[in-house]
């Protein structure tokens, strides 16, 4: 049943008077009466008090305090945040709330999971203008894991990854950069510009030591390494290595997007067409050596 | 004295099964609701004839309780009512500031040696015929927009209002026998119906019978379901739903309660951003 209030209020209602126009009134003191600026409490000095800066309007700039050396310039450079506002930032997604999604159906696992799949459940923003990269999977719920997903996320710990390939599932970590992110977050919109998809960039200097590493599973290592890494990882943590080349679902887990690639089954300097409903590929030698470098 | 009761008892059963009324001698299928409540119960009405000016009870209809039962809070109906009087106002008042004002233009007298207050111009807000200040500004619009879930939850307030105070029929469809005026304020009347009846259908092109009786008479206005609104809803006493009607109200506002992407919907009314 309905909470005790809305029960109740309803079955008031039935012996009140017909609510209509002249008998509702807003939330007791919602309003606030307006300040005319007319009259006792309004006119006058209209708020501005007596004599100085403030009824002169002509106030002292912020940090300023009156003459001495202000706070603001006692202190010589210290580099402590140097470059702070620079550094890339991966908003974390727990494993525990990543199960939730799949079980909730706002995430399909029996296709492969990406960023776009995570941003279109709607729970999950990310801002690429305020140097936000990606996602991290954290390893809340790691212990309750138990789906097979082929999931590729920006950033993972040792545990997160045992975690899903204990389950029998594949994890790959990617970059994107930041024009691709923002084709990736609105694709609805992206499409709608009528814009060729563009190529994914190169990790930066300081990133391509960690994508091109097998144990954190890059994109950029070698697969045959990372088949070494992951018995490493089992041998490691306990647990027997599921083997997914007997798996029905073959075939999806080990489905990967090339180091250029944006989107699952799309190509860069591919048009899609929402209207029509096509996509159009280019046929121009250059432009295919671009796009295929 | 039990065998004295039982046959009396016998005989009033047999005399209450005699007068009451029959039950529908077509059977109209219940209502399946597309997205049942998990841990409320669907509130049941009468599913009401309108091809005769008696009423017939054709059957029973659930209605969803997130809708139907919802919180009726009287201060969001309040200020949804508010929103729709006061967002499409323009407030066409204008008073002339000093410049506005004709003449003002040169200095009254000198600065000095008159013995007089200094003046700069006869206009100036401090002398009689002077310009206002801070006055109103024609046109002056009050656009706002209600929050999103403020405009939603006071529909649902309003139509759970409507069904706890008996103010709510459904009804299978539109279709009338006649054109005439008559019919109309005869069914109202004897089902009391209340003065103001709002027909509500899910389409905005209505049967041509019904179309033509209401036209002359005011306070029988028909709606389809995309003009339903908080403010019509209390203007008039009664609301009339069609079966159809309810099944994409319910929907439009299901979908509008628990959708994940509210955030673009307020983006376009935005102002004074910076």
């Amino acid at each position: 049943m309905g909470s005790n209030t809305t029960e109740k209020a309803l079955s008031m209602l039935r012996f009140l008077p017909r609510v209509c126009l002249s008998n509702i009134r807003p939330h007791p003191n919602s309003r606030i009466r307006d300040k005319r600026g007319r009259g006792q409490h309004g006119g006058d000095k209209h708020g501005c008090g007596n004599k100085g800066s403030g009824q002169r309007q002509n106030y002292m700039r912020l940090g300023y305090e009156t003459g001495n050396n202000p706070f603001y310039l006692r202190f010589p450079h210290e580099p402590y945040y140097q470059r702070h506002h620079l550094r890339r930032e991966y908003p974390p997604v727990s494993l525990l709330q990543l199960l939730k999604f799949i079980e909730l159906n706002r995430i399909d696992h029996t296709k492969p999971i990406d960023l776009v799949s995570v941003v279109n459940t709607g729970l999950y923003k990310l801002l690429p203008d305020q140097r936000q990269y990606g996602i991290q999977l954290t390893d809340e719920g790691a212990d309750v894991f138990n789906l097979k997903i082929n999931i590729e996320v920006q950033y993972a710990t040792e545990v997160v990854i045992a975690a899903i390939e204990k389950a029998g599932g594949v994890i790959t970590t990617a970059y994107y950069d930041q024009h691709s992110l923002q084709c990736m977050l609105n694709t609805k919109k992206f499409f709608e510009r009528g814009v060729p998809i563009p190529k994914r960039m190169m990790p930066p200097p300081d990133a391509i030591e960690y994508y091109s590493d097998p144990a954190k599973r890059g994109y950029l290592a070698d697969p045959d390494k990372i088949s070494e890494e992951r018995l490493v990882l089992a041998q490691k943590y306990g647990y027997s290595l599921p083997e997914i080349e007997k798996d029905p679902s073959y075939d999806m887990l080990t489905e990967r997007k090339d180091p250029r690639q944006i989107f699952y089954g799309l190509h860069p300097g591919w048009v899609v067409n929402l209207r029509d409903k096509a996509i159009l590929k280019p046929q121009d030698e250059e432009l295919l050596k671009y796009y295929a470098n | 004295m039990m065998s004295e009761t039982v046959p009396k008892l016998r005989t009033c059963l047999l005399a209450i099964r005699k007068f009451s009324t029959a039950p529908p001698k077509v059977p109209v299928e219940s209502r399946q609701l597309a997205f049942p409540p998990k841990y409320q119960k669907p509130r049941q009405v009468w599913l009401e004839n309108f091809d005769t000016i008696e009423e017939k009870k054709l059957g029973i209809i659930d209605l969803h309780p997130e809708i139907f039962a919802a919180n009726p809070r009287i201060d969001i109906i309040q200020e949804n009512v508010r929103w729709q009087s006061l967002y499409r106002y323009v407030s066409y008042a204008h008073t002339k500031s000093r410049f506005e004002v004709r003449g003002g233009g040169r200095k009254p007298w000198p600065q000095k040696g008159l013995g007089r207050a200094r003046h700069g111009s006869i206009r100036s807000p401090l002398f009689r015929g002077g310009g206002v200040i801070h006055g109103p500004k024609s046109p002056t619009p009050h656009f706002y927009m209600l929050p999103y879930y403020s405009r939603v939850h006071g529909l649902t307030s309003t139509l759970s209002v409507k069904l706890a105070q008996d103010d709510l029929h459904i009804i299978m469809n539109l279709e009338i026998p006649t054109d005439e005026p008559n019919f109309i304020e005869e069914l109202v009347r004897s089902r009391n119906w209340g003065p103001s009846v709002l027909f509500v259908d899910d389409v905005d092109i209505m049967p041509r019978n019904i179309t033509a009786a209401t036209d002359k008479i005011k306070h029988f206005n028909l709606m389809p379901v995309y003009g339903l609104n908080v403010y019509s809803m209390l203007k008039h006493d009664t609301l009339v739903l069609t079966r159809a009607a309810v099944d994409l109200l319910e929907l439009k506002l299901l979908t509008s309660l628990h959708k994940n992407d509210v955030k673009p919907c307020a983006e376009k009314f935005k102002l004074n951003q910076v």
